[in-house]
């Protein structure tokens, strides 16, 4: 890791934060709400950051080393409490971008079902995972700041994370 | 060398709308099983839709999806209009295609210049283009702004616009910002042509035998009309689902469909093929010898058909800008609070289908056919074909799988999936 950090700095990168936008259960109408906001402020913010992690514009990498995590979306199964934990543990600062990931809702909406629906969506729970309940990020890790919406709000996006830029 | 035994597991496909692996097994140097995994969870929206009200359920279903949200929210809306008996204004449906234009402009360039012109251009990411290129990420960042502009001046926004509801729009137009934002689609209008020659240059090419799916517009504004193939069937929106049949994909949170018992595809490749007579007349006089190439069966040429989708959708845009002065109205009231209806419309990856049965002003039941759910069949069979083909050259094994991976993964990203929609679905009992 001490390496890796040494060579970037030669490269003179070293001073740019390394983001990563991450996914987990949700319509990703705020990772899409970002490439929106994008239009206008990616080529300042490139001055600023490396994108390291974005499925939507980029191969998978391995999420290491990051400064700043942006999650979007609930973690509703095992895989994706594996995920969040992940991104905690290499991350500076996690950043719940929109309601979902604030709130476990809408896209927990499971979680409000009466007894009738939870019948008919009970063997597909068991069969892939699924936790008890879906969880807004903070349930399931520390989560250092929040950015509300739904999908986020532009100005509230671009206050919050250029406080940590 | 030809009885090499390979497992090739894509975790993660990027540059996909949503998630899906994909696992392809090889046995003593014969494909043996093409699985596509659609690895979002699902988030129950036919469950959590019922007992909802009708004029509720529109933005509901809009979080089916981010980037074609305004698909699902229009098609949603379309189907509780039919079911209800609401007579939209025609200022209603001008206002209706320009917010689908704004969604066709900004989804196609994401799809276009961020997801597929990385694998042209030999790079991960178009964010890592050589500094010559560079005109190319402010190319796309300015056609996505001019879409999502549209978006906010006719409906409020770019993702689950607010203004758009059942029998009408909530917001009055502001005409000031009106001739601004023609400007702006005008000025997109070089780059988009330029969009299109990138694309047509493209020499990559597959094609297999298949039938083609879409809705057919007079005007080409992705709404109304009726449904036809590539061998001449036409069939009423509202009975799409009986000619439909669902398959079951193994290992996937999604399901798949036939149509008449085959797989086919939807999306602008099928729309370019069955209706390019209709595109804008601008749109026909520059883009004609790149028009001509249509129909086609290269599935690669589904990215030639966005661009000039983008192309259409600025200048039918313009048209309906400049012609039209748009005025507060009511929004139209349903006749009645009960029944039983569908409607399709075209969303940016194909035909979406929304069925819906109200009771006393509730929804009582929900059926939905998503673009990518209705592609997923003939994805998987294209992709078999590949790797067969890929299986039959002889190369090594590291060769065949750097193959594998390179053009399988840049074939299903030229049918743009979107795996958020396609995992909306579980089967439940239905009637």
């Amino acid at each position: 890791m001490e390496t890796k950090t040494r060579l970037r700095q030669s490269f003179g990168e070293a001073s740019k934060k390394r983001v990563g936008i991450f996914s987990l259960t949700c319509d990703e109408g705020c990772s899409i709400m970002l490439t929106e906001i994008f239009n206008r402020k990616l080529i300042p913010w490139l001055e600023k950051m490396e994108l390291v992690y974005f499925l939507s514009i980029k191969d998978k990498v391995e999420i290491k080393d990051l400064d700043i995590a942006l999650v979007e979306g609930v973690v509703t199964s095992e895989r994706d409490k594996e995920d969040i934990e992940k991104i905690r543990a290499n991350t500076k600062i996690l950043i719940a971008m929109g309601t979902c990931a604030m709130t476990a809702l809408p896209s927990g909406q499971r979680n409000n079902f009466n007894i009738n629906q939870l019948k008919e969506i009970e063997g597909h729970l068991e069969k892939y995972n699924f936790l008890p309940k879906a969880l807004a990020l903070k349930d399931a890790v520390k989560v250092d700041d929040n950015i509300s919406g739904c999908p986020i709000d532009e100005e509230k996006f671009v206050e919050t994370f250029e406080k940590y830029l | 060398m030809h009885s090499c035994n390979l497992d090739v597991e894509i975790s993660k496909l990027s540059k996909i709308e949503g998630h899906a692996d994909l696992d392809i097994k090889i046995r003593d140097g014969k494909l043996e099983e093409v699985n596509l995994k659609v690895m979002e969870n699902l988030r129950f929206f036919n469950q959590a839709v019922k007992g909802q009200s009708y004029a509720a359920v529109p933005q509901l279903v809009s979080r089916i999806c981010g980037t074609c949200s305004i698909a699902h929210l229009t098609g949603c809306i379309e189907a509780v209009e039919k079911t209800l008996g609401i007579e939209i204004s025609p200022q209603t449906l001008l206002l209706r295609k320009l917010t689908v234009y704004s969604m066709m402009i900004r989804d196609h360039a994401l799809h276009l210049y961020f997801f597929a012109m990385p694998d042209m251009l030999g790079i991960d990411s178009l964010l890592d283009v050589p500094r010559e290129k560079h005109n190319l990420i402010h190319d796309a960042l300015a056609v996505k702004e001019a879409g999502n502009n549209l978006s906010e001046l006719i409906a409020g926004r770019a993702v689950h616009a607010p203004f758009e509801q059942v029998g009408g729009f909530s917001h009055e137009i502001d005409a000031a910002k009106v001739p601004r934002i023609i400007e702006q689609l005008k000025k997109i209008r070089p780059t988009v042509l330029k969009l299109i020659d990138i694309f047509a240059a493209c020499d990559w090419k597959f094609e297999r035998k298949t039938n083609f799916v879409a809705l057919v517009t007079d005007d080409f504004s992705f709404l109304e009309g009726k449904i036809k193939d590539s061998r001449g069937d036409v069939i009423e929106e509202k009975d799409y689902w009986d000619h439909l049949h669902k398959v079951v994909l193994p290992y996937s949170q999604a399901t798949g469909f036939e149509f008449e018992g085959k797989e086919y595809m939807v999306g602008s490749l099928a729309r370019l093929n069955l209706n390019k007579n209709n595109l804008h007349e601008s749109t026909k006089r520059d883009a004609a010898k790149y028009i001509a190439k249509f129909p086609s069966e290269n599935v690669y040429d589904n990215n030639l058909a966005q661009a000039i989708e983008i192309l259409h959708s600025v200048d039918h845009s313009i048209e309906l800008l400049k012609n039209n002065k748009f005025v507060k109205e009511e929004p139209a009231k349903p006749e009645k609070l009960s029944g039983k209806n569908a409607g399709a419309i075209e969303a940016p990856r194909g035909t979406l289908y929304y069925a819906l049965e109200i009771e006393e002003g509730k929804v009582k039941e929900l059926k939905l056919v998503i673009p990518t759910a209705q592609n997923l069949v003939n994805m998987k069979k294209d992709v078999e074909e590949i790797v067969r083909g890929f299986c039959a050259t002889g190369i090594d094994k590291a060769e065949l799988e750097k193959k594998i991976i390179f053009e399988v993964s840049k074939l299903i990203r030229a049918y743009d999936p979107c795996m958020s929609c396609a995992s909306h679905f579980l089967r439940v009992r239905w009637l």
